[in-house]
């Protein structure tokens, strides 16, 4: 009980700093939102009107209170240059990258596990060399490669996919997803990669241990010591390393997102950051890192039921 | 001179023409109503408020939601919009719109002068933030003595108003008290409503049946905004789009060739100029500054970045505009004169350095700089380049004024005092070079107030060579438009904009 | 020793050892001008026996541009780690060896940070600083510093439990002398294998950042900025993109499979990867 405490607690403070590194970076940032809404029609008296109306003249320490209150209360601000409710905004484009994320963390799965388990089975032998290969080109190559590749590909040359956009997985859910494949894939092929490297890595080792010796010795067949003690053995810590890689995809989905046009929070946190939109980076950055932080606990949590041998804390 | 004169040949000192190449006779057939547009836009829109906003791009999809109190035809004289007639009085003080009756707002209401005087008043409010506040500058009052009339009394005289007043950011009719709403659903009296906007995916606009002009054919646009070219383009390949505009450069060679699609150009979108900040020290001395020009040579650098796509000039004006000054001739490129003015100017070769400020924001500018920076190399220049993201690049380069050298373009400035007053004037709103050049300034100040039109081209024709002459920027050439669709889509000869820049469907259908 | 004679031990060195040679010797044999030097009349041309690689949209020729691109990715990649190497060590060795309160701190600190994905803070930091090439180089560097802390730390931490360590410590040996004596010289090891690794991570995060505008400048040649750069002709010019991106690819390989076998060669008791 005082560790699931303990835990929250941990995570209301990290939260916190969160905000505080989140809002001094944003503020440190140079260029001004007005100039970016004005563009080349500005001149000096229309941008401190704008300025003004905008309440970008208050002191930080009132702008961070407003920030945070905000937040608690459920009002995460407007964005200043699309005149949007951040909150409903935020909502929808969290639901477009997790759509993403899961997807690719799907496909990457999927094809990682069987391949991984398939080298570890025939360790050294070209089997092996062959997937370790493969996974190492997949991992060699930028993400954005993979997209610029199957848009040519599948949407270009095949015509099979939509090359670019977004839609909302409420209104159309298969047509959400046909959109949302090829950004997922090209994600899912890096991922894959480091994927099916842990996986074999993961096997191996167990493989290795006593109890499989004992359970071949015994003399069940080699599928079932494989596939029954050998991956139920696997899937805790692959599982585990996967869920660590949703910090790494939250930061891929900025490029991949601007890519296809996919107007996720990577697209939207990309174009705040371009436009010094203040409270649209404050907010979408802060979300992004306090979910890649849940993400992150949960999988310790799962880590430990997973395996009660691990000492907490 | 008479005042209907005047009305007529201010508007015309302004004259222009947007210029087609051949447009394929694929799409020759009658006007059919009803379907959906997907329009594959370039760029992203910002903030929907007609009056905040000053990107290109949101005035172009506004152009159809909504409509401005006068409007101009393709050569750009000024005609009746939503006003059926205007007058000005003798003193050239006193403006007169009688407004058209019957007009809707897309929330159902009817236009009256009280929404004219509201939008007007709006704009020129320091609190709204407007971009084209200083055109009500002289405003002194407006007056609505009945519904449909609306008397606007400067307190002195502004020959450009009421070509101002023809594009939307200055002359939009905005219902009475709508102004907290446009920002996030424009309402306006435009051939289409405004229904939503997926941000930054795309926008939906639906025919608004009871537009005064009548009802649009399309039943629906659908922009989506593809920045990508490779991406936008494919989108037309596949079908997935109906049109798309601003072709990549580099594709528009194969494109046109293409029997499977239409493909209009048109001339200018916007023009590009190299600017040389007058703070610094070495462009100080006009020496320095013809200098560079004579080491650019601006048709290749036309070919190099943009692939041809576009005209040289000398000249920023509208290309048929009456003040367009034809006798100026660009400078070719001369490495011995440019060196030999260097030192002249105390600057040997490789002694002058300069940082070249370019943004992202504008890839062909970023290839232009690549180039310029081999020849300026070749004169002795030790130029580098600092890429700048498009907020850091107006953050130092527009507001701070704080670079050496940079290049920029402008989009529809096609009204001579915003274009010449704005950016030569030393007072100009948009004089980011700290140009100050008393010729200059009195010639601009004086084209202000000067109502015989020919005299006012006259004038224009004189700034045009003063810049040439004390090389204040270099001018490099206009940019093409262009258009790329399917062969259903009907009308495309209307939907440019007289300002090269909005493109306005009112006009076009789809084929089944 | 035995694990680098595997196949994999093989290919890795000569692939690191391969882009090492070109980032080192390449400007200092092919002349700058020859990657920025345009050519008109050749822009986008296929490779051929005038163009090996082919040309880029200004009529620049790939294979010069990849040649001296090496050293401008390779720089950047190595000084990034280095930077997140020498203000990680410090940090993490302090941390694990100290432990408690100071322990907490930091690593309180350092796990926050890593709750930011580390392309989103590079890419912030880009923006703040502004981009040219030591910002990049700043950015990678402070981005990775959480990740590399944190793995410090856990094998300070697990080096000053050992009995010896202890052992020396109850001697009355100095923090100091105890850190330079025994801390560091075993902690080496997994850092360097660490950092082989983050500098394969390193390169593809300055293709990132290049490639969302905030990296390197040109007309200086970076894998990532070319890559960039043929974003807008892949389909009628794939080489524009297939040549940095098989630099890339083969660096990144090379550095991988490199780190595979340094790591089975000094760390034998591998975790199970990671």
């Amino acid at each position: 009980m005082t560790y699931v405490l303990n835990r929250l607690l941990s995570l209301a403070i990290t939260l916190l700093l969160i905000s505080v590194i989140t809002f001094v970076v944003t503020n440190i940032l140079p260029g001004d939102v007005a100039m970016m809404i004005m563009g080349t029609q500005s001149n000096p008296e229309a941008l401190a009107g704008l300025r003004e109306s905008l309440g970008l003249n208050d002191p930080l320490i009132v702008q961070y209170g407003r920030w945070i209150g905000g937040m608690l209360t459920g009002d995460w601000g407007t964005s200043l240059v699309f005149k949007e409710p951040i909150g409903p905004l935020l909502l929808q484009k969290m639901t477009a990258s997790s759509l993403i994320v899961v997807m690719s963390m799907t496909i990457a799965l999927t094809a990682a596990v069987p391949l991984g388990i398939w080298a570890a089975v025939h360790r050294d032998r070209w089997q092996d060399t062959a997937s370790s290969t493969t996974a190492l080109l997949g991992v060699s190559l930028p993400d954005f490669f993979w997209g610029i590749m199957l848009i040519l590909l599948f949407a270009r040359t095949l015509g099979w996919l939509p090359s670019s956009g977004f839609v909302d997985p409420s209104e159309n859910f298969v047509l959400a997803l046909k959109h949302a494949f090829l950004p997922s894939l090209a994600l899912g092929l890096g991922l894959m990669a480091h994927l099916t490297r842990m996986t074999r890595a993961t096997m191996t080792g167990i493989l290795g241990q006593e109890f499989i010796r004992v359970a071949r010795a015994k003399g069940l067949s080699e599928r079932t010591v494989v596939w029954r003690y050998g991956l139920s053995n696997a899937v805790g810590p692959v599982m585990t390393v996967a869920g660590l890689q949703i910090g790494y995809l939250f930061g891929s989905i900025i490029v991949i997102e601007s890519l296809f046009n996919y107007t996720g929070m990577g697209w939207l946190t990309y174009q705040a950051l371009l436009n010094r939109d203040i409270p649209l980076i404050q907010s979408s950055v802060f979300v992004i890192a306090a979910v890649v932080m849940l993400a992150n606990l949960i999988v310790d949590l799962m880590y430990v039921l997973v395996d009660p041998r691990i000492r907490l804390g | 001179m008479k005042r209907r004169d005047f009305l007529k040949s201010t508007s015309a000192v302004v004259g222009g023409t947007i210029l087609y190449s051949a447009v394929p006779a694929l799409a020759q057939s009658t006007p059919v109503s009803g379907g959906t547009l997907i329009w594959g836009h370039s760029e992203t829109t910002q903030n929907l408020d007609m009056h905040q906003t000053g990107t290109a791009s949101t005035g172009r999809v506004l152009q159809n939601v909504h409509s401005s109190i006068v409007t101009v035809d393709k050569d750009l004289n000024v005609i009746p919009n939503l006003a059926e007639s205007f007058d000005l009085s003798e003193d050239g003080l006193v403006y007169t719109f009688k407004l058209r009756s019957g007009v809707k707002f897309h929330d159902g209401s009817d236009m009256t002068s009280a929404d004219v005087k509201y939008s007007f008043e709006r704009c020129k409010d320091p609190a709204t933030g407007a971009v084209n506040f200083e055109v009500f500058n002289a405003v002194e009052s407006i007056e609505t003595p009945d519904d449909l009339t609306v008397i606007v009394t400067l307190n002195s005289i502004n020959a450009p108003f009421l070509s101002r007043l023809a594009e939307n950011g200055a002359g939009v009719i905005m219902p009475e008290g709508s102004g907290e709403v446009q920002g996030t659903t424009p309402i306006g009296a435009g051939p289409f409503k405004f229904v939503r906007r997926e941000f930054g995916n795309e926008v939906e606009l639906a025919r608004f049946d009871e537009y005064w002009e009548g009802p649009a054919y399309l039943e629906k646009i659908m922009i989506r905004e593809i920045t990508e070219p490779t991406v936008r383009l494919t989108g037309l390949r596949t079908g997935e789009l109906h049109m798309i505009n601003d072709i990549p450069a580099d594709r528009m060679a194969e494109i046109k060739e293409d029997p499977a699609y239409q493909v209009i150009t048109w001339f200018p979108l916007n023009w590009d100029f190299l600017n040389m900040n007058h703070d610094f020290e070495p462009f100080k001395d006009a020496r320095v500054r013809k200098a560079f020009d004579l080491m650019i040579d601006k048709e290749a650098l036309l070919e190099g970045a943009l692939w041809g796509e576009g005209a040289v000039t000398a000249s920023p004006s509208y290309p048929t505009s009456a003040s367009y000054n034809h006798d100026l001739v660009q400078r070719p490129q001369d490495f011995e004169q440019a060196r030999a003015l260097l030192s002249e100017a105390g600057y040997g070769p490789g002694e002058l350095k300069v940082v070249f400020k370019v943004t992202t924001n504008y890839p062909y500018h970023v290839e232009a700089a690549q180039i310029m920076l081999e020849w300026f190399r070749e004169g002795g220049v030790d130029m580098s380049i600092e890429q700048l993201t498009w907020s850091d690049w107006l953050s130092q380069v527009w507001v701070d004024k704080d670079f050496q050298i940079s290049m920029m373009n402008f989009f529809t400035l096609w009204e001579p005092d915003f274009l010449y007053y704005s950016l030569w004037n030393t007072t100009g709103a948009f004089n980011y070079r700290k140009i100050s050049d008393p010729v200059i300034d009195e010639l601009t100040e004086k084209a202000r107030v000067t109502v015989d039109p020919d005299a006012r081209a006259d004038i224009y024709k004189a700034v045009q060579q003063r810049v040439f002459d004390e090389t204040h920027d270099v001018y490099l050439w206009f940019r093409n438009g262009s258009i790329g669709a399917q062969p259903s889509v009907g009308g495309l000869d209307t939907v440019v904009h007289p300002n090269g820049s909005n493109l306005n469907f009112h006009k076009v259908w789809l084929n089944a | 020793m035995k694990s680098f004679f595997t196949s994999k031990g093989i290919i890795g060195i000569v692939l690191v050892t391969g882009v090492v040679l070109v980032a080192i010797f390449a400007p200092l044999i092919i002349p700058a001008e020859f990657a920025t030097k345009m050519n008109m009349r050749a822009r986008l041309d296929p490779p051929s026996m005038d163009y090996l690689f082919g040309t880029d949209q200004l009529g620049r020729d790939l294979f010069y541009r990849v040649m001296l691109g090496a050293r401008t990715s390779v720089m950047i990649a190595v000084s990034a780690v280095v930077m997140s190497v020498v203000i990680g060590l410090p940090l993490g060795i302090i941390s694990g060896y100290y432990g408690g309160v100071t322990d907490n701190l930091l690593m309180r600190l350092v796990d926050t940070l890593l709750s930011f994905p580390v392309l989103l803070l590079a890419l912030t930091i880009s923006a703040v600083l502004g981009p040219n090439l030591q910002n990049t180089i700043i950015a990678i560097g402070i981005a990775f510093t959480p990740f590399l802390a944190r793995i410090i730390r856990g094998e300070a931490l697990r080096i000053a439990q050992m009995p010896y360590v202890e052992a020396a410590r109850a001697a009355g040996t100095t923090d100091l002398m105890m850190i330079l004596r025994h801390i560091l010289p075993n902690i080496m090891p997994p850092v360097i294998v660490q950092a082989t690794i983050s500098l394969a991570f390193a390169i593809l995060a300055e293709a990132g950042l290049s490639f969302l505008g905030l990296g390197t400048q040109p007309p200086r040649a970076s894998w990532g900025l070319m890559i960039q750069a043929s974003r807008d002709y892949l389909d009628v010019a794939p080489w524009t993109a297939l040549v940095p991106g098989a630099a890339v690819a083969l660096t990144v390989l090379g550095l991988n499979m490199f780190g595979d076998v340094l790591r089975d060669a000094l760390d034998p008791r591998s975790r199970s990867g990671g």
